[in-house]
């Protein structure tokens, strides 16, 4: 199992009416027997990273290939055949079918996987024996607790051995202890031709990962030069889902505030002119940007500062008000 | 797929239970129904097959000798036995009148030359021989010897007979002819009809021959509403038991949402949840259609119409049954195919 190379990976969709772009331009491989931990915070993108990974959502652009699988150009069966043997999935709420027992959960992903009836029930009793649950077999998902949920869902995402493992915020629902043993199970997971995904806010899961990839934009460093920016008419400061670390002062002329919509259009939202600021969310929430910014028809231009320099610069913007200027008009 | 579908039906087995047992008395009904309209539609031929005519002479204009009361004299049949086309010919008259037995009962009366055309078969007792004696359909709870008090006539039960009934489950008295014709023309030597076996090649110019055919259509012009009426309300059964069983597989459906995701996401194929819920769909169905055979049974035994259940009326229940159960998974389906897969990966 060679890993995953994701290229140029940019996925785009719609919510309530305007144009979200969680992942852009992303380029990045994993190796084989790797635990890779997508870090981020609630809305960076790791779901829809993780999403992808699984082929369940289609990417705008750009491509993910696994072993010698283009997963991006699956369609029909063989994105069946690639959701049933390459990837496993962890889910952030478990996902097991309720009415089933834990062996039965894990049953019924080998049965879909082609395994005879005896076989999948020798193979689910000896994956959960694996998992520490050997004395839970008949147990409905009902009768176990949070950590033992999440322990039968890796044993029915590996019920078929595949190379991939993704899990989403896999201890999301569990308490400290429960966490443990979890994070043990997946650590194990990444050896010798398995590579396994984790999506996470946990920082705790830091020290298990080989790699840690960070989807949260990091804001600028706390001082560095301010930016001054010359924009022809026309021209875009920064693009709505672009990463976001600076807070803009327009010294000249007028800035557009545009909302792409989903379809390609857009939605003025607001216009700034000298000596009003805009785009200080971002940073201040390490959030990407929700809007376009660029030059109205006479050109503008605009000084960035870091976070700390614009507040140093302006003594009344500690976060209570600059909140509450974003509140009056100025969408970041 | 049968193990989710199986295990999910144990897993909610109450709501199941509940719907079931619903469809059952729905599809008892519907039952029920099939099985009166089945009497009603056999009376008729049975009845008509009873006199075992060739052909039936009646007044001309007349439809047919069950629905119109139009006389002629009786002694015409013995003229038609001249005719050489002719075997045997018998007047009958058929009217109708009211058995005072507890409580009064509606009969028809069929008044025949005793051992002639028209004669019925009886279960127990004999045939009527003579005057002042009476066969009679069972379902007017009578025995061999009792006495039936019928208009002016107080006559002696002789014979009963199982499914001598017309107009739509009414109990059949058979008397002699004589009686009939007190009861019904004052004494009057007159008939309603001939029943010919043979053919007459020429009849009186008042008279006109009406086939079997012909008086069974006739007769079945009374019950054609009613037959209607419970196709319809049989139609409207079925469509309510897809209801039923449709609501809760829905139900279910929606309940099961995320677990469409999850199966989707990791590449269970479309037709394998649909084929679950079709399958538990149908179990469903079959199961009440099971159950509704008893049901049918007991409440057919308690109806004062008799309600005639024959393998044909169980096979068409199952086959319905099994449509019923196919036609209810389509909306589960519907909700199960349009599921996202990625909703597997919405939080809790």
């Amino acid at each position: 199992m060679p890993g995953v190379e994701i290229r140029d990976l940019t996925i785009e969709y719609s919510s309530g009416g305007y144009a979200v772009r969680p992942i852009d331009e992303m380029s990045m491989s994993f190796a084989d027997g790797e635990l890779v931990l997508l870090l981020g915070a609630s809305g960076c993108g790791k779901t829809t990273l993780l999403s992808t990974l699984a082929s369940i959502l289609r990417p705008t652009s750009g491509s993910i290939v696994v072993g010698d699988t283009e997963v991006t150009a699956l369609r029909g069966e063989a994105l069946a055949e690639y959701r049933r043997h390459t990837v496993g999935i962890v889910f952030q709420a478990f996902n097991l079918i309720p009415s089933l027992t834990a062996r039965d959960n894990v049953v019924v992903a080998l049965r879909g996987g082609g395994v005879a009836r005896r076989e999948a029930r020798r193979r689910a009793e000896a994956l959960l024996l694996q998992v520490d649950l050997g004395d839970r077999m008949q147990h409905r998902p009902g009768d176990l607790s949070g950590g033992q949920q999440q322990r039968v869902a890796i044993a029915r995402a590996i019920a078929l051995d595949p190379p991939l493992v993704v899990a989403d915020e896999p201890t999301a629902h569990l308490d400290y202890i429960q966490v443990e043993g979890v994070l043990r199970l997946l650590r194990d997971l990444a050896q010798p031709g398995r590579v396994v995904v984790v999506s996470t806010h946990d920082e705790r899961l830091l020290p298990l990962a080989d790699r840690v990839v960070e989807l949260t934009p990091r804001a600028a460093a706390e001082t560095r030069p301010p930016e001054s920016h010359s924009l022809a008419p026309g021209e875009t400061l920064f693009r709505q889902g672009d990463a976001g670390d600076l807070v803009y002062v327009v010294d000249e002329g007028v800035v557009e505030i545009i909302r792409e919509l989903a379809g390609g259009g857009e939605e003025l939202l607001t216009t700034i002119d000298p000596p009003n600021y805009f785009g200080e969310l971002a940073p201040m929430f390490g959030l990407r940007r929700a809007a376009t910014a660029r030059a109205a028809g006479s050109g503008a231009s605009v000084t960035g500062y870091t976070l700390r320099d614009f507040r140093g610069q302006r003594r009344d913007a500690d976060t209570a008000t600059l909140l509450e200027g974003a509140a009056d008009a100025v969408p970041d | 797929m049968w193990l989710i579908s199986r295990c999910d039906l144990v897993f909610r087995r109450r709501r199941f239970v509940i719907a079931v047992l619903v469809t059952a008395l729905v599809f008892g009904m519907a039952l029920i129904f099939d099985g009166v309209k089945r009497a009603v539609q056999n009376e008729v031929p049975r009845i008509v097959g009873l006199f075992d005519a060739d052909t039936w002479v009646v007044r001309k204009g007349v439809t047919g000798p069950f629905t119109t009361t139009a006389v002629f004299p009786a002694d015409v049949a013995s003229k038609l036995t001249d005719d050489p086309g002719v075997k045997r010919a018998d007047p009958v008259v058929l009217a109708r009148g009211v058995a005072r037995i507890d409580p009064d009962k509606d009969v028809n009366i069929v008044g025949y030359r005793p051992g002639g055309l028209g004669t019925p078969p009886v279960d127990t007792g004999r045939a009527v021989r003579h005057a002042g004696e009476a066969v009679v359909d069972e379902t007017l709870g009578l025995s061999v010897g009792d006495r039936l008090a019928l208009g002016s006539k107080n006559l002696r039960v002789v014979g009963v007979g199982d499914q001598l009934r017309y107009n739509f489950g009414a109990p059949t008295v058979f008397l002699d002819i004589s009686d009939a014709q007190l009861l019904t023309f004052d004494g009057q030597d007159l008939a309603m009809a001939v029943v010919v076996r043979g053919h007459p090649t020429r009849l009186p110019g008042n008279l006109a021959e009406v086939s079997n055919d012909r008086v069974i259509s006739d007769l079945n012009r009374i019950t054609k509403p009613g037959v209607q009426t419970i196709n319809m309300i049989s139609v409207l059964l079925w469509i309510v038991a897809i209801g039923i069983i449709g609501s809760i597989v829905y139900l279910n459906a929606l309940e099961r949402t995320r677990d469409f995701a999850v199966l989707k996401a990791t590449g269970s194929a479309n037709r394998v949840i649909v084929g679950g819920l079709a399958l538990q769909s149908l179990f469903l169905s079959i199961v009440a259609a099971v159950l509704s055979v008893g049901v049918a049974i007991v409440v057919g035994l308690g109806l004062p119409f008799p309600a005639e259940l024959e393998t044909a009326s169980f096979v068409q229940l199952f086959g319905i049954a099994i449509l019923v159960g196919l036609l209810a998974s389509l909306i589960g389906a519907r909700r199960a195919l349009t599921t996202d897969p990625a909703l597997a990966f919405a939080g809790a």
